[in-house]
C-alpha cells in the first residue's frame, strides 16, 4: 500500500547519506594518497602558451544585464496566466477580455523597450 | 462558495500547520538576519527575497490549510512585484557601482548631518 | 477608481510622448493628464459602492483623499519647469512614474483588501525607489536610492509577514469587519497587527523606524523630496487608519500603547534631531518624523473624528511643505557648488531684502509648520490634540505641547537667517507658474488658519 507518512520517506535520507559520505570519503582519501608535488612550473597555466592576463572573473556588459532583468520581469508576468487557464472555461468572455487588458498593458511596456533601443544588441 | 472546494488532502494533514509556521518563521529570521548584518547590497537583496519567500511559504500553507485560495492568489501578487522591486534595486545598485566600482554599502557614507 | 484607470493609461501615453519631436510637449500634457484624473475622480462624487470584487471601495471620503493626492502632485509638477534642467536625464519618463505612483497612493486610501494595500504600497514605494535616485550621476542621490530601496524593500517584507499572519488567524484579507482576540489564533493575531504596523510606520517615517528618513530627504533631487514627504505621508497615514478604524479596532487595547510610546518617540526624536541639522532638507526630515508624531496622536482618540483631522492635518502640511521646499527649489538653483545645487540654511541668509515674496512665503510655510496661530498649522495641531485628549493620555500630550515650543526654534532659524541685512545672492528669477504656485499655498494656508471650518466641516 502507498502512504504518505515521513518514515516511508527514510530509504532517500538512506540514499542522501550514502552518496554524501562517498563525497567526503572520495575527497579525503585524494587528499591523503594522492602525491604532492609543488613547483613553479607545474602552478603556471600552461607551460609554453601565451602568458595569462587579467582576471578569470570579467565583468559582463550592461546590456546583457539590462536584458536579463528585463526576462525576469517579463518572465513572471505569465503566472498570472496560469489561474486564468485554470477557470478559462467558467470565465468565458469576460475573462478573456480582461486578459487581453492585462497583455495590452504588458505588450504597451515591451514596446516601449524597443523604442528605447534596449534590445539593440549592436548599439554603441 | 467555499463549500465547493475540494477538502483538504491527507498527505497535506499529515505534517501539522505549526512545522511550516516554524519554518517560515526561521526563514524569515536569517532574512532579517541578512539584512542586518552583511554589508553586501547584493546579499542584503537575497536576504530581502528570501524574507519574502518566507512570507510565500506562509501564506501557502495557510491557503492549503484553510482551503481557501486567496492565500495563493497573493503569493502570486508578491512574486510579480518582487521581480519588480528586485529589477528596480539591481539597477540601483549597477548605478551605483557605475560610479563608486564598488558595492559595499559601507563605502556610502556622503549623507551625514 | 477612474482615476486609476485614467492615471495608467496616460501615464503610458505620457511615457511615448518622449519618443515624440517637440520635447516641450510633456510638461502640459503631464499636467492636463492630472487634471483629468482629477475630473474623473468626481465621477463618483456621491455614490459610493465596491469595485473589482469589493477589493476597492469608494466613497466620498477617499474621494476626497484623491483630491488631495492629485492637486498635490499637480502643484509640486508644477515646480518641475519639464525637467529640462542638466541632472534630469529623461523628463517624459519622471512624468510617468510619477502618475503610476498617484494610481498607488489612490490604492492605498481605498483599499477593502489587504491585497490591494500592498500592491498600493509598493507601486507607491517602487516608483520612489526610481524618483529618488533620479539624477544617476550623484553620487548622493545613488547612495540616497540604495537606501531607500533597502529600507523600503525590508519594511515590505515585514508588513507581508504581518499580512500572512493575519491571514492565518482571520482566514481573510478583507478588512470589512472587526477581529477579537481569543482562541488559539490570538497569537497569530499579535503578530500580524505588530508587524503590519511596522511596515506601515516605515513607510511614513515614524521613530523608531525613521532612520532613512534624513540620508533620503538629503539625497534625493529637491522636487521628489517633496513629493515623497507629501504623497507617501498623506497615503501611508489614510491606509494606517482605514487597517486600525476596521480590522484592529477590536485590538484596541494592544495597539494603543503601542502608539502612545510612537508618538512621544517621533516628537521626541524628530525635533530634538532637527535642532542641530544645517542642512535645509535634512531639517525638513527630522520635522517630517515629528509631524508623523502629531499626525498618530490622532489616531489614539476617537475613530469619529481622526479621519477628519488626518485630512486637515495632511492639507496644511502638505500646504507648508510644497511651499518651503519650492523656495528651496527656486532660491538654491542661484547657488551651484561643486556641480550641486547648494541646501544649507544660510542659502537663506538675506533673503527678505533679495526678495520679498519668497521670503514671505518661506516665512508663512515655516510658521504654518511650528504651528502658529493664524496660520493651518496651528489647527492642524489643535484637531489632533482635541481628538487625543478624548482619549485620556494627558502626558502624550503634555509631552507633544513641549515638543512645538522646540520645534519653534529650529523652524525660526531659516526665518531668522531669512531676515539679516547680508545676502549673498544675486537677484532671483521665478517663473510665473512657480509664483502661481506659491501664491495658492501660501494663500491656503492663511484661509485654513482663518477659517478652518471650511475644510474640516466637510466629515
Amino acid at each position: 500500500m502507498i502512504s504518505n507518512l515521513p518514515q516511508d520517506f527514510s530509504p532517500i535520507l538512506v540514499q542522501f547519506l550514502l552518496a554524501l559520505g562517498f563525497v567526503i570519503f572520495t575527497i579525503i582519501i585524494t587528499h591523503v594518497l594522492g602525491p604532492r608535488l609543488k613547483s613553479k612550473q607545474k602552478e603556471d597555466p600552461f607551460e609554453c602558451g601565451i602568458e595569462s592576463e587579467g582576471d578569470a572573473r570579467t565583468p559582463l556588459s550592461v546590456r546583457y544585464f539590462l536584458i536579463a532583468i528585463l526576462f525576469v520581469l517579463f518572465d513572471v508576468e505569465i503566472i498570472f496566466m496560469y489561474p486564468w487557464a485554470v477557470n478559462f472555461k467558467s470565465l468565458g468572455w469576460f475573462g478573456f477580455i480582461e486578459m487581453l487588458t492585462f497583455v495590452a498593458f504588458l505588450m504597451a511596456g515591451f514596446y516601449y523597450i524597443v523604442k528605447k533601443g534596449v534590445l539593440d544588441w549592436e548599439r554603441d | 462558495m467555499e463549500n465547493q472546494l475540494p477538502a483538504m488532502p491527507d498527505v497535506i494533514a499529515q505534517v501539522p500547520l505549526n512545522n511550516y509556521v516554524l519554518l517560515a518563521s526561521i526563514l524569515f529570521i536569517i532574512g532579517i538576519a541578512g539584512v542586518l548584518i552583511r554589508r553586501n547590497a547584493i546579499i542584503m537583496l537575497m536576504s530581502i527575497e528570501l524574507m519574502l519567500n518566507a512570507v510565500n511559504l506562509l501564506l501557502v500553507a495557510f491557503s492549503s490549510y484553510r482551503s481557501d485560495p486567496n492565500g495563493q492568489i497573493f503569493v502570486f501578487f508578491i512574486m510579480a512585484v518582487a521581480a519588480a522591486e528586485v529589477a528596480v534595486g539591481l539597477a540601483i545598485i549597477v548605478m551605483i557601482y557605475r560610479n563608486i566600482r564598488s558595492i559595499d554599502i559601507s563605502l556610502l557614507d556622503k549623507l551625514r548631518g | 477608481m477612474y482615476p486609476i484607470i485614467s492615471l495608467s493609461v496616460t501615464g503610458l501615453l505620457t511615457l511615448f510622448l518622449g519618443f515624440s519631436e517637440n520635447k516641450k510637449i510633456v510638461f502640459p500634457a503631464s499636467i492636463a493628464f492630472l487634471l483629468i484624473a482629477l475630473a474623473t475622480a468626481f465621477i463618483d462624487w456621491n455614490a459610493p459602492g465596491f469595485y473589482f470584487n469589493d477589493m476597492l471601495q469608494v466613497n466620498n471620503t477617499s474621494i476626497v483623499f484623491w483630491a488631495i493626492l492629485i492637486i498635490s502632485a499637480i502643484l509640486i509638477m508644477g515646480f518641475s519647469e519639464g525637467f529640462e534642467r542638466f541632472e534630469f536625464a529623461q523628463p517624459a519618463e519622471y512624468f510617468a512614474i510619477v502618475q503610476f505612483s498617484l494610481v498607488g497612493a489612490i490604492m492605498m486610501v481605498s483599499f477593502k483588501n489587504l491585497i490591494m494595500l500592498f500592491l498600493g504600497i509598493e507601486i507607491l514605494s517602487v516608483a520612489m525607489y526610481v524618483l529618488t535616485g533620479a539624477d544617476k550621476r550623484n553620487i548622493r542621490g545613488n547612495e540616497a536610492a540604495l537606501k531607500y530601496f533597502l529600507m523600503g524593500a525590508f519594511a515590505t517584507g515585514i508588513l507581508l509577514f504581518g499580512m500572512a499572519m493575519f491571514y492565518g488567524a482571520t482566514g481573510t484579507f478583507n478588512i470589512g469587519s472587526g477581529v477579537f482576540i481569543g482562541g488559539d489564533n490570538s497569537f497569530f493575531l499579535w503578530i500580524g497587527c505588530t508587524f503590519m504596523l511596522i511596515g506601515m510606520l516605515f513607510k511614513v517615517a515614524a521613530a523608531p523606524f525613521h532612520l532613512w528618513t534624513p540620508d533620503v530627504y538629503e539625497g534625493a533631487p529637491t522636487i521628489f523630496t517633496a513629493y515623497m514627504s507629501t504623497i507617501v505621508k498623506t497615503a501611508g497615514f489614510v491606509a494606517l487608519f482605514k487597517v486600525l478604524s476596521t480590522t484592529f479596532s477590536g485590538l484596541q487595547d494592544f495597539w494603543w500603547i503601542m502608539i502612545a510610546v510612537l508618538v512621544t518617540l517621533s516628537l521626541m526624536i524628530g525635533n530634538i534631531g532637527a535642532v542641530s541639522q544645517n542642512s535645509f532638507k535634512r531639517l525638513m526630515a527630522y520635522s517630517s518624523i515629528s509631524h508623523a508624531g502629531f499626525m498618530l496622536l490622532a489616531l489614539l482618540g476617537d475613530h469619529e473624528n481622526a479621519l477628519g483631522s488626518i485630512m486637515f492635518y495632511s492639507v496644511v502640511y502638505t500646504l507648508a511643505t510644497i511651499s518651503a521646499f519650492g523656495v528651496l527649489m527656486v532660491v538654491s538653483k542661484e547657488r551651484i557648488e561643486k556641480g550641486r545645487v547648494y541646501e544649507q540654511n544660510d542659502l537663506f541668509k538675506g533673503l527678505a531684502q533679495n526678495n520679498g515674496f519668497l521670503a514671505t512665503v518661506l516665512i508663512i510655510a515655516m510658521l504654518s509648520l511650528a504651528g502658529i496661530p493664524l496660520t493651518g498649522g496651528f489647527w492642524g495641531k489643535f484637531f489632533v490634540f482635541r481628538d487625543a485628549a478624548s482619549s485620556g493620555l494627558f502626558w502624550v500630550i503634555i509631552m507633544a505641547v513641549l515638543m512645538s515650543a522646540i520645534a519653534i526654534y529650529y523652524y525660526f532659524k531659516p526665518v531668522l537667517l531669512s531676515m539679516s541685512k547680508k545676502t549673498s545672492l544675486e537677484s532671483i528669477t521665478i517663473n510665473p507658474l512657480a509664483k502661481f504656485i506659491f501664491a495658492i499655498t501660501t494663500f491656503g494656508t492663511i484661509v485654513l488658519g482663518i477659517f478652518p471650518w471650511i475644510l474640516r466641516s466637510l466629515f
